[in-house]
């Protein structure tokens, strides 16, 4: 929560600004979303145990932002530990992330605001691939 | 032999027959065995001491003198018990048999009979009894059973010529019968409200007796991290219909002027914020007494505007209030809005009949009880009678009670909705799948003969054309929420209006897990669903028929009963399949509320959002059982706490100290604490006075703020080393002691934004690791001069804070928050891993008090000598200073009231809350625990304002905000790091 100032074409009024969580689809088993608030490690080992306990042929690397960074890390570090047998594909995309904006004067006159930012993510596919 | 001897030997003897003595051992038989052929009765072994008793063979007596024999004798025998040895050279059978013959059937005579008071199973072993074998004689061995089998029937006769008469008239059939279990269900709906979900909660959940309703707490499964998971990661349901609504009716503008007397802009939002007054948004506000803002508060209310009807000025309100808050609200509003003519409730026949009969009936049914006999016939005519009807709504008021009062001078209404409204609370990111899997938006019905009048009202408004458009727009709105995928995705608080089928016609077969579907999220149209993402719902949406009372009424009254539901399912040609056509009585009109989530703090933002779903009263039961066949769980009172504490909000009435709802919550805690304390054997209790613990069941917080103040207000905040400052805080407590102080002002919470926003911005760590500096604009950094000007206006404030404990330690309710010494603050720069440092334990000198009353009631009225000092340094010379001052008129208040003097707490004039312990206390916690969400303990709590500016000031700037936490029943000290929110 940070206070900014907008500067409007009457006059300018502080504004809270609010960031609403990012849009996220329904989570299969094998969707890892990377975060900047667990240990890296944490997030290294569970990819591993999915794709060697769990089972899983292909997991999926999300990062978003300043995450980015952390998730090709992470894929990358999968890759070197498996000897070369598993694979990247990697995807970007940008999130349209929403933020609402509160005046904190309590006047009629302010309303609250929203808008749009763009922001960038990559997903990152790690597999094995296939036999043939 | 004693008295008592013979008594225990008479009882023993009492199912013996009475000719017959049983010999102790076989060769008393044996030594008979001589004499029995040709003097019956000369070897009969015979106990020279049983001369007293009636039952003594007469053939024994002559025998009396023989020392050497033995009978029925215990214990130790003067003659040393000696036998003869002589053997019988012969034995004549015919004889000895005959000699026997009484003695053998006086034995098969008493094994038969059984006493009164064994039952037949008390033969069998241990290991052969079976769980209500006395019930079922067939857990019984089969050779037992005939013997069971006459107990019984003999001892039901003998119950049943007293008992008769009662349990005729409460078998248990005729009581379970329909209508007498709702006679009954009305009887005790008289004290407390029921909700509409009472019966099913009654089944699952430990119920209380709250604030005038039965509610229930917790389920009685277990399932704590089940909901937290639910409200986490899917959907937790609440029946929140205690809930009681107040509605204002009347012109915009008054409303606004009479309203605005009760809060203040430098709290936030107003009833007048331009997006609640449009009626988009639901609004939460702080309400005060009328004009008497920083003081005086009321409590948190939630209010909703009708959206405007076109070129009307005429408005409706409701605002949503706790019950406790409700008794002081309503004559608060009656007075700013001068609505003081009540308005009596029209006498509507249709209505009172019902509830006539429900209060009248149970008054018969005592009167019938004396004439056993005839009862059943009199509850059989009862029935034949207008049968008794639900309550629905509030049961305890009477029928002459107004709820509606109505000004004269400026046109206002006010009305009572109390319990007129269902309101069902969904917490958590899937509910809004829930409802979507749930309800469904109602389908017009077209064949509906125009000319024929009906007293339904939805076949009124599908003729309508304008209403059609907007149910249609309504339903198209309501079908973009399948599109997005997590409630916080939407605007806080925005309202949709909407008419839907009645969801029992929809009710899956069996309990499903409501889930997004991708399928169906990508069917939605993405623009559609930007829109509503970013503006919310357009204003006309946001209409509801629920508003209005006709159309309410009219609903509720209509409502298809549950059997007259099942007869049309079972007349469906495919079993389980949809009932079509809908009838028309299935259309409800409802409100949708979103709720926010946490909007405090950086971490698990917008945790907890939610739906709050507005039913007319009567169809609770109708969307539960729907509702909980999505799979959502279920909370209590409990939830609802551990909901808000994981929000970081305060809960109403727990955190509102200030509030005469929370003082009274206050009151009622600190009894029932204090009750379950005294429960305790006193070794068994804690002892508070040892672990330095002055109020462990209910927070001085008048005493704390008056302290602090004083303190403060002596020099307390001229820049000196903590170790002086505490020094001087010392001093200054004592002779605060000592000086009556002026007539206290009343403490307040801090609830105007900029002081609050100011204060945040002073605890933040300006310097620390992952923390970016703060960018709040033109905020003073924090000084002497900011600090003296600030507490001129807030010295006799607490302000609401969020603790969380970064290492070790829960924090518990009431748990103590203090200042750290500067020596502290530097093991834990040098050591993370200490836990934090150790209070000394406190000595107990009332102890020796208690014990030296209880010896001897009349010397404890006399003064005692002066207590022993607590160990420790610091503690030493607060408890020196202390008791100097209050030595000597201490002794006589406490032998006064000598009776109060509990064990292990301090009597009623408290000592200085502030420093009687070795660190400094500036607040306490209100309600605490291991926060899941966090994954460490977190707190929140209030502390006294001036006292935290004090500490902030001495701190530096790498430890701002760094505070020491200490639960009531530990003497371990933690470190805790406060944050306020704004």
């Amino acid at each position: 929560m940070r206070t900014i100032f907008l500067f409007q074409e009457s006059s300018s009024l502080p504004y809270t600004l609010r960031k609403r969580l990012p849009r996220k689809l329904p989570k299969r088993r094998n969707d890892v979303y990377v975060n900047m608030k667990t240990d890296f490690r944490a997030q290294l080992a569970r990819c591993q145990k999915l794709l060697e306990g769990g089972g899983h042929r292909e997991i999926c690397v999300h990062g978003l932002g300043l995450a980015i960074n952390r998730a090709i890390n992470i894929a990358l570090q999968l890759q070197a530990s498996s000897q070369g047998a598993l694979q990247l594909a990697a995807n970007t995309s940008t999130v349209e992330l929403v933020d609402d904006l509160e005046p904190e004067d309590p006047d009629e006159a302010g309303e609250p605001m929203t808008r749009t930012r763009n922001n960038s993510a990559i997903h990152i596919k790690v597999f094995y691939p296939d036999a043939q | 032999m004693s008295a008592a001897k013979v008594k225990m030997r008479e009882k023993k003897m009492r199912n013996q027959p009475a000719s017959v003595q049983y010999p102790s051992s076989s060769s008393n038989v044996e030594s008979s065995t001589q004499n029995g052929a040709d003097a019956p009765g000369t070897g009969k072994n015979a106990d020279p001491l049983k001369g007293g008793l009636s039952e003594v063979h007469p053939s024994t007596e002559r025998q009396k003198k023989t020392p050497h024999q033995s009978g029925w004798v215990r214990g130790h025998h003067k003659d040393g018990g000696g036998y003869t040895k002589e053997m019988p050279k012969y034995v004549t059978a015919g004889a000895f048999a005959r000699a026997r013959a009484a003695e053998v059937s006086a034995m098969l005579k008493a094994v038969r009979k059984t006493t009164s008071s064994s039952r037949v199973f008390e033969a069998l072993p241990k290991h052969m009894r079976r769980r209500a074998m006395s019930h079922n004689t067939k857990r019984l061995p089969h050779r037992l059973r005939e013997v069971a089998n006459r107990m019984r029937e003999k001892g039901l006769q003998a119950g049943s010529k007293k008992k008769k008469e009662q349990a005729k008239s409460k078998s248990r059939k005729a009581r379970r019968r329909h209508g007498n279990l709702l006679l009954e269900f009305n009887r005790r709906q008289r004290k407390n409200i029921w909700l509409e979900t009472h019966i099913w909660h009654a089944k699952r959940f430990h119920m209380v007796k709250k604030w005038g309703y039965c509610l229930g707490d917790r389920p009685t499964y277990k399932c704590y991290r089940a909901c937290y998971r639910a409200m986490s990661s899917h959907c937790l349901l609440q029946d929140l219909s205690y809930y009681c609504c107040i509605e204002l009716q009347g012109d915009e503008d008054k409303l606004l002027a009479a309203l605005s007397q009760l809060t203040s802009k430098e709290a936030g939002p107003t009833f007048a914020a331009a997006l609640c007054l449009s009626g988009r948004r639901q609004g939460s506000v702080m309400v005060y007494r009328a004009g008497w803002y920083p003081s005086q508060p009321l409590g948190p209310v939630t209010f909703l505007w009708r959206p405007r009807t076109q070129g009307s000025v005429h408005r409706q309100l409701w605002i949503w209030a706790h019950p406790t808050l409700k008794q002081d609200l309503l004559p608060e509003l009656q007075t700013v809005c001068q609505c003081c003519e009540a308005v009596l409730p029209p006498a509507a026949p249709v209505e009172v009949n019902p509830t006539l009969e429900a209060e009248s009936e149970p008054e018969n049914t005592p009167e019938a009880k004396p004439v056993p006999g005839t009862k059943r016939k009199r509850s059989c005519k009862d029935a034949t009678g207008p049968p008794a009807k639900k309550i629905l709504g509030d049961g305890t008021r009477l029928r002459s009670t107004p709820v509606s009062w109505r000004s004269s001078s400026n046109g206002i209404v006010i009305n009572d909705l109390t319990m007129e409204i269902v309101r069902y609370r969904l917490i958590g990111p899937q509910s809004h799948s829930v409802l979507v899997d749930t309800l469904e938006a109602a389908t017009g019905c077209d064949e509906v003969p125009k000319s024929q009048t009906c007293s339904l009202w939805w076949p009124q408004h599908c003729s309508d054309e304008a209403k059609m458009t907007l149910h249609q727009q309504q339903a198209d709105i309501f079908n973009i929420l399948k599109g997005i995928y997590s409630t916080a995705e939407l605007p806080s608080g925005t309202v949709l209006g909407l008419t839907v089928d009645d969801p029992r016609l929809t009710l899956p077969r069996k309990r499903v897990k409501a889930l997004p579907c991708v399928k169906q999220a990508q069917e939605v149209d993405e623009e559609k669903r930007r829109k509503l993402m970013l503006e919310g719902v357009p204003e006309p949406c946001c209409q509801s028929f629920i508003w209005e009372q006709s159309v309410r009424d009219n609903v509720t009254d209509n409502k298809i009963s549950e059997q007259e539901l099942n007869r049309m399912r079972s007349e469906v040609l495919v079993p389980g399949s949809r009932l079509s056509p809908t009838p028309l009585q299935g259309r409800v009109p409802i409100l949708l509320v979103e709720q926010p989530g946490k909007q405090v703090g950086h971490e698990m933002s917008s945790w907890g959002a939610g739906w709050d779903l507005l039913l007319p009263k009567g169809w609770g039961m109708a969307f539960w059982i729907p509702l909980v066949y999505r799979g959502v769980r279920i909370g209590g009172l409990n939830m609802s706490l551990k909901h808000s504490q994981n929000k970081a909000a305060p809960h109403f009435p727990r955190d509102y100290p200030d509030c005469p709802a929370g003082m009274r919550f206050q009151e009622e805690q600190e009894a029932e604490l204090l009750n379950k304390f005294k429960r305790h054997p006193p070794a068994k209790r804690t002892n508070y006075i040892k672990h330095g613990c002055v109020a462990p069941f209910c927070c001085p917080w008048q005493q704390l703020a008056e302290e602090w103040e004083i303190i403060v207000r002596e020099g307390g905040t001229q820049t000196r080393t903590t170790a002086q400052a505490d020094a001087v805080t010392e001093e200054r407590t004592s002779q605060q002691a000592i000086s009556i102080t002026k007539p206290p002002s009343r403490f307040t919470v801090l609830r105007n934004r900029k002081a609050l926003k100011l204060l945040s911005a002073w605890c933040r760590p300006t310097t620390s690791k992952g923390q970016r500096p703060c960018r709040v604009g033109e905020l003073p950094p924090i000084s002497c001069e900011a600090v003296t000007s600030f507490l001129s206006a807030h010295a006799m404030s607490l302000v609401w804070v969020h603790v969380s404990l970064p290492s070790k330690g829960k924090p518990e309710y009431h748990a103590m928050l203090c200042v750290p010494t500067p020596d502290d603050l530097k093991a834990l720069g040098n050591r993370q891993g200490t836990g934090g440092p150790q209070e000394p334990p406190h000595r107990d000198h009332f102890k020796g008090r208690i014990k030296r009353r209880k010896k001897d009631p009349k010397k404890a009225a006399t003064p005692s000598v002066t207590p022993d000092k607590p160990d420790g340094k610091k503690a030493d010379l607060i408890f020196a200073s202390d008791l100097d001052t209050n030595a000597s008129k201490d002794p006589k208040s406490f032998s006064e009231s000598s009776s109060d003097l509990v064990l292990g707490l301090w009597p009623d004039p408290l000592p200085s809350v502030a420093s009687h312990c070795s660190r400094v206390t500036v607040g306490w916690v209100t309600q605490g625990d291991f926060s899941m969400s966090a994954g460490c303990g977190e707190a929140l709590g209030f502390v006294s304002v001036a006292g935290l500016l004090n500490t902030l000031l001495n701190q530096t700037s790498e430890h701002k905000g760094k505070l020491l936490l200490r639960n009531p029943t530990s003497l371990h000290y933690r470190f805790a790091k406060i944050n306020i929110e704004v």
